[in-house]
């Protein structure tokens, strides 16, 4: 089917309040009007600069964290309108799978007993036994790649970086979720073992229809949790290009989407620099007045950038959407060496 | 493919009994805390099984009043010619009894109020902090002065109940600061997404990361509880109903005058002498509780 | 050689690693977290470590200092620095003092290490006072230069706590500090890891920059091979405590020779290309404790384990030209 859409997102807008007293904080808009559409088993990536307001929007869609404005529909009901309750218990159904899997798991108790936690109430709300429950702890590790017998009584400090990602997801898996969401998921795993993960978590679509957001800023592995996904670039609280992940590794037309990508380091021996890499460096004045906030960080901004600020429009086809004044597509990623003999 | 290569082993599932495991390997590993626990469970004794060795109305020896220490009274004998061991080992029950309770009083209240304090904030927090912030200022002595002109603290219990209800306000306050930076923590955030209640993720999730510290004030309220009592009943604040270490101490410094001739000395030395042993054999004890409380320094 | 005598540090500073062998004292007993490293830093190249988590990265940047503490303890081995002899025979004074004149090291989550109550400024004092330097206004005025070199504002980070500093800041100021002292080696221990692709490539320009402005012999450690590949000159791949492959970055990404740099090359999730032409590395990182003690240490997740391996263990043996791998398997496999 793939047409559902499981989750639509309209609006999203979430501001933190400013903060007084002694460390006084100016109010931040981390979120600023997002739409997006996760697709029933569908995938999709969000790439951003840290603090561009991607595990915000995450921690939103998990219910984490309130929003401000904006409308999210979920299977098509609208969850504005639903009492907190309903809201709750629809919300559960999307899990979050945090970046740091050395805080994610409770330090004081076993794998065992982080399980049964959810597993308890999962057995009451479909009236099963302790029985259930077990096989259930067990199921899910064996559905992650670990072997219960070896990991069910260890505390999260006897398992490696790589198994404790695991761990989390079977935790999320508990609950028989719809949606992961999966925050930099792997970016703090061992390079050796992250593609794992990325399998793993290509494998739980697959085989369970779970729909997944990735948010990551390593855009190369958001490649990895599907062949049909989407990537949403955002800047600074705001999608400023959107396309199918290979489309938009390909020709990307925004400048920001072309520096993030033009940063992705170059396996030199095995690639070639895109012919029109460009990385910005150093610092940059932020955007004032309303016209387009990556102007000022922007090689190619013209007057009219500055002054007037980009719509969301079209490149080529309705799948490809971007907010740029002058979209231009330029190759930017590592191209592979002519193979050698 | 998602497989990862584990090595076999057998299924070690966590249970009850691997606990007393865990503390007598922790414990054996130093000398200095196997005679901590020596000293705790030889007192422990003391106050449970004492009292039966000896008869309800300790007979008293006119012939031997504040003989010095002999066979037959091993620590001396008091001013009516009573055994001042028997006094110690049927005093016992009152204080450490009316110390446990002072201790589990308060930490129960702490633990809980700063939990609660810590993790819901708002406006429950800002009520909890003010109570607690009243408790830490109220003068707990003076006021244990005032209830005991209302209350009968022949019961160790009810001695411990205002013990503890006048000494959570620290715990209180350092059992919140620690919720403060646990909730922060994923794994709450998880337990939040998870669906779980409050009550769980509160004492099922956040309590065990506070183990060792909780464990440790504990004990140290044990000995802080056995100083307000012996204080209290030293001072004669507070009426005597039950033969008990406080008592011995002022009948020993204000009848038996153990400050000007040293006849009474012993009656002073032997419940002085039981506090301070006991002090030490928590202090001796009390490194041990960070290894048996803290999965992290247990081996799988 | 007097002590209080500041002879400078010579212009090239290479480093020979002899027979290094370190180890920890762990609950499980005394394991060994390097074991008979031999290897040579060369001056003015940018020398890249790679490894798993555990693999020693770490602990061979800070014996090479003589900096390994309780419970690590250096067994055995030498590490020769030019123009100051073996590193590990000195102690005490004189070596606070080589480390000053020599080394700038930045550590692990360095944004971790700076002094939540002092600004960043005064800190540099301190750092500066304790190598005895004396014009401390000029180490100011450096660490404002190279801070405006890196797009920062001078000014702004010197009277900043570290709070009010970004990620990415707070590693460029480590930078700074291991900079300041005019150091001749500098040892960058993941010095991007959690920051995103944008900051990570300032931090890598500044490195570059800097590295070739002073001529300096450069150490990065690193678990990501692109960091590796777009830097290093030489990149030398630690499995368990050992070096299995050393040798310049093109060479050894192209023509890996040892199954472990080859998996860990086909592990790596790509822009471009074959999705399938990527798989994971079987098997899992080794803690010291499972570390085989006899035969090849990575024989467990070897794809091309032969009898010998459960038994010798394979000898470095020349490789990518100047280079080394050690394998029983280089041989029938290239
Ligand atoms: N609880 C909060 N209170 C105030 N500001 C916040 C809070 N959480 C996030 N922010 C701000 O909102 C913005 C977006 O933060 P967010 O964590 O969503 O970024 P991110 O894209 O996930 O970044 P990273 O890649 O570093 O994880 C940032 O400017 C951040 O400082
Ligand atoms: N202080 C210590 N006590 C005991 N073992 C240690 C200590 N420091 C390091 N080790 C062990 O020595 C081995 C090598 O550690 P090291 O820190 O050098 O690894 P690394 O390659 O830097 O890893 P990472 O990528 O995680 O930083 C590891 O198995 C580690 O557990
Ligand atoms: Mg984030
Ligand atoms: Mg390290």
């Amino acid at each position: 089917m793939g047409l559902i859409n499981m989750i639509e997102v309209r609006g999203l807008v979430k501001t933190f309040p400013a903060r007084g007293g002694l460390l006084s904080q100016k109010a931040v808009q981390a979120v600023k009007g997002v739409s997006f559409t996760i697709p029933d088993a569908g995938a999709v990536a969000f790439i951003g600069e840290s603090g561009c307001g991607k595990t915000t929007i995450g921690r939103i869609l998990t219910g984490l964290e309130t929003y401000d404005s904006g409308e999210i529909y979920y299977n098509g009901q609208n969850l504005t309108s639903l009492t907190p309750r309903e809201r709750q218990e629809r919300l559960r159904k999307i899990q979050l799978i945090q970046q740091d899997p050395y805080a994610a798991l409770n330090p004081a108790r076993t794998i065992y007993q982080t399980l049964m936690a959810p597993l308890t109430w999962e057995a009451k709300r479909q009236q099963k036994n302790r029985d259930w429950m077990e096989r259930r702890a067990r199921e899910v590790l064996e559905l992650v790649g670990l072997n219960p017998d070896v990991v069910l009584g260890k505390y999260p400090h006897m398992l490696s970086g790589g198994q404790r990602q695991r761990v989390v997801i079977a935790r999320a898996l508990t609950v028989q979720p719809d949606v992961l969401v999966a925050d930099e998921a792997v970016s703090m795993i061992d390079v050796s073992l992250r593609l794992g993960i990325l399998t793993l978590l290509q494998a739980l679509r697959r085989d369970y229809g779970i729909a997944l957001l990735f948010i990551t800023h390593d855009i190369a592995a958001a490649r990895y949790i599907g062949h049909d996904g989407r990537v949403y670039v955002i800047y600074q609280g705001e999608i400023v290009e959107q396309a199918a992940t290979d489309e938009l590794i390909q020709s990307p037309v925004h400048p920001y989407t072309q520096a993030l990508l033009s940063a992705i380091p170059v396996l030199r021996g095995l690639e070639q620099p895109g012919p029109d890499r460009h990385i910005p460096l150093g610092e940059f004045a932020l955007a004032e007045g309303n016209g387009c906030r990556f102007a000022p960080r922007c090689r190619f901004a013209e007057q009219r950038c500055r002054d007037e600020k980009p719509p969301e429009v079209a490149w080529q086809h309705e799948e490809h959407r971007h907010t740029c004044h002058y979209p231009t597509p330029r190759r930017v990623v590592p191209e592979p060496l002519e193979a050698k003999s | 493919m998602i497989a990862e290569q584990l090595p076999q082993t057998p299924l070690v599932r966590p249970h009850r009994q691997s606990f007393l495991h865990i503390a007598w390997r922790v414990i054996s590993a130093r000398p200095s805390r196997i005679l901590g626990l020596v000293i705790i469970v030889f007192f422990a004794l003391m106050a449970i099984v004492g009292p039966l060795l000896y008869p309800h109305n300790l007979p008293i020896n006119p012939n031997a009043i504040y003989a010095p220490p002999s066979l037959r009274y091993p620590l001396g004998t008091d001013f009516e010619g009573t055994s001042n061991l028997a006094l110690i080992v049927t005093g016992a029950r009152y204080v450490l009894f009316a110390a446990l309770m002072a201790a589990l009083f308060t930490v129960f209240f702490g633990t809980t109020i700063g939990l609660v304090s810590g993790y819901f904030l708002g406006p429950a927090d800002t009520i909890l902090m003010r109570i607690t912030d009243f408790i830490l200022t109220i003068p707990g002595f003076p006021l244990l002065v005032v209830l005991s002109t209302v209350w009968n603290f022949g019961q160790p219990i009810a001695m411990g109940f205002v013990l503890g209800i006048t000494g959570w306000g620290g715990l209180a306050r350092a059992v919140r600061s620690q919720t403060l930076s646990l909730r922060e923590r994923g794994f709450i955030e998880a337990a939040r997404g998870l669906g779980l209640p409050w009550w769980q993720i509160v004492f099922w999730e956040i309590l065990p990361n506070m183990g060792p510290y909780i464990a440790m004030n504990l004990l140290v309220s044990i000995t802080g509880g056995i100083y307000a009592e012996v204080g209290l009943f030293y001072l004669g604040v507070v009426p005597f109903h039950v033969n008990n270490w406080g008592v011995m101490l002022n009948l020993a410094v204000f009848t038996g005058g153990a400050m000007q001739s040293p006849q009474a000395l012993p009656y002073l030395l032997s419940p002085l002498v039981c506090i301070l042993l006991l002090t030490l054999g928590v202090v001796l004890f009390l490194d041990a509780m960070d290894e048996m409380f803290n999965p992290r320094l247990r081996e799988g | 050689m007097s002590l209080h005598d500041p002879v400078p540090a010579p212009e090239d500073a290479g480093i020979q690693i002899r027979n290094l062998t370190v180890s920890y004292d762990t609950d499980r007993g005394r394991f060994h977290a390097l074991n008979d490293v031999t290897l040579d830093i060369r001056p003015r190249h940018i020398t890249g470590f790679i490894g798993e988590s555990g693999s020693g990265k770490t602990t061979l940047a800070m014996a090479m200092m003589n900096a390994i503490h309780n419970p690590g303890r250096i067994d055995g081995g030498s590490v020769l620095l030019e123009g100051a002899g073996d590193v590990l025979r000195l102690k005490g004074e004189e070596l606070r003092r080589l480390h000053g004149r020599y080394f700038g090291f930045v550590f692990q989550a360095s944004s971790n290490s700076l002094n939540p109550l002092k600004r960043i400024g005064a800190q540099l004092m301190d750092l500066g006072r304790s190598h005895g330097v004396t014009d401390l206004r000029a180490l100011l005025r450096e660490a404002k230069t190279l801070a405006e070199r890196m797009g920062m504002d001078g000014d702004r980070v010197l009277t900043s706590y570290q709070h009010e500093l970004s990620g990415g800041m707070r590693q460029r100021v480590g930078i700074i500090f291991a900079l300041v002292l005019k150091a001749r080696v500098i040892i960058l221990d993941e010095p991007t890891t959690a920051l995103d692709m944008l900051s990570q490539q300032a931090v890598l320009e500044i490195v570059r920059t800097i590295h070739q402005e002073r001529g300096l012999t450069t150490v990065i450690i690193t678990h990501d091979m692109g960091v590796v590949a777009e830097m290093a000159d030489r990149v030398v791949v630690l499995y368990a405590g050992r070096v299995v492959e050393e040798g310049p970055t093109q060479s050894v990404l192209r023509h890996p020779r040892h199954p472990y740099t080859r998996g860990l090359i086909h592990a790596i999730p790509r822009i471009t290309g074959n999705l399938h032409d990527v798989e994971p590395l079987q098997g899992t990182p080794p803690d010291l404790a499972t570390i085989p003690t006899i035969g090849c240490v990575f024989r467990e997740r070897c794809p091309i384990r032969a009898p010998i391996c459960d038994t010798v263990a394979p000898t470095p043996t020349s490789a990518h030209g100047d280079g080394i791998v050690t394998c029983h398997g280089v041989d029938q496999h290239d």
